[in-house]
């Protein structure tokens, strides 16, 4: 930044201060031109028009306080330095504001004019700084994915290689294998699956790690996925002569998830508890409610393993990290277990713990959070404090024509409910998170703000939306239909009256799934 | 009726080799391409009735493949299945939208495969079966 054109914005209300400061940088000598304003929201207003190199804020202003008043300023200009201006009372205040990204403070009273122009130099020359190792941080960052991604992508192709080849000695289509090679080629085959398994979690990791991976909710019955990762991982459990068992609450409500990332936690937490887990013991995954957080599942697996030592509880969830005293013959994995079902249950919005006591076992536990129709619903089947006139289910499935599906039929579902979330208005129409179903078949239910007549007319809108997606014309069917949600009475307060309607729809959803189920 | 034809395009031999025997074994004739440019040329003489395709080649990746594939209207209609070791978040979407018929990322469950290439294949003449395992 040329010296020149050092450009200052002054947020001050107190004339005085404000001509002080004025003074000051005239005495100083340097090439600087200052706008001045008095209060936050010219403040807010001339950022938007220009960005100044250094803004000198005094964080007490007519229309905001306190470090309130740099929040605001720096979601305006995230990128230009500030300098607080603070009075001998506040600078405490100051100071705090310091850890929040301020670059310095002057206490007003006395601001000589060196100190002024120092402090201006100094902030512009740091937040430069600052930015730059930032900049090299997300390079560093991005390099490092791409290597990642780029070694697990080569290792595949020799991995690869290796699996088809046993896999074709072992299915015999190269000639008749003994008791003993076969015994061995089951021992490669699951080398080679622990080998694709690790270069997975490391591409998995660097994904996480980047924020690249998505996270696709749907309205999910936690209890059946756990059952799933029960069943996929019970081989494994036998081989080492440990117990899988699942205890589940009777009435689990749906959660809100992506049924192929908790998947992966699940099986995470499960392969740990086995690993660690000496014969004749056993693991546990458990799903119940709590009723002092009523808003979450708890999910949870125990084993009666070896424990965590307690140096290595602060560090179980970091990447890489392995327990150096958990002493086991079986292969280590790369470290990354924990770490990714950590970073997946937070973009879930839940936590993820562990209590242990070494030689006892531990229990890793995680929370998803409930699937609360009303809570989606409110803001759009209500309207200033009242529920709307009609509100209808509209319901739409699609089915594969064969089976097999053709095609990948995972996305074009998954395309469907795209284009039919752009079929539909914000905020008075609400597509539901749809339901994982086992079967091909997928149903997407939208409760709309409209009447029968009406709804009509978005029905032939979204199925002409539909019918041009190639994928679905060639490959499914498509049905739509509609049904009116009787109306509660309007004399009841409006939560209750919204809580009515999910328990409506939710009683016509299971309805419209269960006939579904029981037609196959 | 003879056997349905595949056209295997991969760069490399070995994996080639592999899949030709899995794909002879459950009674396919198979055929090879081991870049872009050969892919295409063979698909104009053979005529295959399915084709696998990675999508790290030579001489013309595997989008190109897929591109040239669907714009000509003799080939637009054999069906694509892409094989490849990329990976899925960054291949998947793209290479369904450039008329795939399916995605696997290597290492593909054989079996799954299988299943897939037994229900992309146009229907007639099929006479793929599975071995007993």
């Amino acid at each position: 930044m040329n010296e020149q054109s050092t450009h200052i914005l002054l947020i001050e209300d107190n004339p005085g201060d404000a001509d002080l400061v004025r003074l000051r940088l005239v005495e100083s000598k340097s090439a600087v031109d200052v706008s001045c304003v008095d209060c936050l929201s010219d403040g807010l207003a001339s950022l938007a028009q220009q960005q100044p190199s250094v803004i000198l804020l005094d964080l007490n202003l007519p229309d905001s306080q306190g470090a309130e008043t740099f929040r605001k300023v720096r979601d305006k200009a995230p990128d230009v330095p500030v300098v607080i201006l603070s009075g001998q009372d506040d600078e405490g205040l100051a100071m705090k504001a310091l850890h929040q990204g301020v670059q310095d403070y002057l206490v007003k009273g006395s601001i000589t004019s060196g100190a002024l122009n120092r402090a201006v130099r100094y902030a512009i020359e740091r937040q430069a700084l600052l930015r730059s190792l930032e900049m090299s941080r997300k390079q560093q960052l991005e390099f490092k994915n791409q290597f990642l991604s780029h070694v697990s992508h080569e290792l595949r192709t020799p991995l690869t290689c290796i699996h088809q080849f046993v896999t074709i000695l072992l299915d015999g289509l190269a000639g008749e294998v003994s008791a003993e090679q076969r015994d061995h080629l089951q021992t490669i085959l699951k080398s080679v699956n622990q080998l694709g398994a690790m270069v997975r979690d490391l591409l998995e990791a660097s994904r996480v790690e980047s924020g690249k991976v998505r996270i696709e909710p749907r309205c999910v019955a936690i209890g059946d996925l756990i059952r799933l990762a029960v069943a996929m991982m019970q081989a494994t459990a036998r081989e080492k002569q440990v117990g899988l068992e699942v205890g589940l609450d009777n009435r689990i409500p749906f959660v809100q998830a992506d049924p192929d990332r908790i998947l992966e936690v699940l099986i995470n937490l499960i392969d740990n508890g086995v690993k660690f887990t000496p014969p004749g013991g056993a693991v546990t995954v458990q799903a119940c409610l709590v009723p002092t957080d009523p808003d979450f599942v708890y999910i949870s697996v125990t084993d009666t393993g070896c424990g965590i030592t307690p140096e290595a509880r602060p560090l179980i969830f970091e990447r890489l990290y392995q327990d150096p005293n958990a002493v086991d013959n079986n292969r280590k994995g790369l470290g990354l277990g924990l770490f990714i079902a950590k970073e997946l249950v937070g973009l879930h919005g839940g936590r993820i713990w562990f209590a242990s006591e070494p030689g006892d076992g531990s229990t890793f536990s995680f929370t998803l959070p409930l699937y609360s129709l009303a809570k989606l619903l409110f803001p759009v089947i209500t309207r200033q404090g009242c529920l709307r006139d009609a509100i209808v289910l509209l319901k739409v499935d699609l089915r594969p024509r064969s089976k097999p599906a053709r095609g990948n039929w995972k996305d074009t579902c998954q395309h469907c409910l795209e284009i039919l979330q752009r079929c539909v208005y914000l905020d008075k129409d609400l597509v539901l998170p749809p339901m994982a179903t086992p079967g091909p078949e997928q149903t997407f239910l939208v409760v709309a703000s409209t009447n029968m007549d009406r709804v009509q007319i978005m029905m032939t809108r979204i199925r002409e939306q539909l019918e041009k997606i190639p994928d679905l014309k060639a490959n499914g069917e498509l049905a739509l239909s509609a049904a009116a949600v009787t109306l509660p009475d309007p004399a009841d307060p409006l939560e209750k009256q919204v809580q009515d309607i999910a328990h409506r729809v939710t009683e016509m959803a299971r309805f419209a799934l269960g006939v579904k189920q029981n037609s196959k | 009726m003879g056997n349905q034809k595949i056209l295997i395009v991969d760069d490399d031999p070995d994996l080639r080799q592999a899949l030709r025997l899995r794909l002879r074994a459950n009674r396919y004739d198979t055929v090879n391409a081991v870049d872009g440019y050969s892919a295409i040329a063979l698909a104009y003489k053979e005529h295959p009735d399915l084709i696998i395709l990675d999508l790290g080649l030579p001489a013309g990746d595997g989008f190109v493949v897929l591109d040239r594939l669907q714009r000509d209207d003799k080939l637009s209609t054999i069906p694509v299945i892409v094989l490849t070791a990329r990976d899925p978040q960054s291949s998947e979407q793209r290479a369904l939208e450039a008329g795939a018929a399916a995605f696997f990322q290597k290492p593909a469950d054989n079996t799954e495969l299988l299943d897939v290439i037994r229900a992309t294949l146009p229907k007639g003449n099929a006479v793929g079966t599975a071995l007993p395992s």
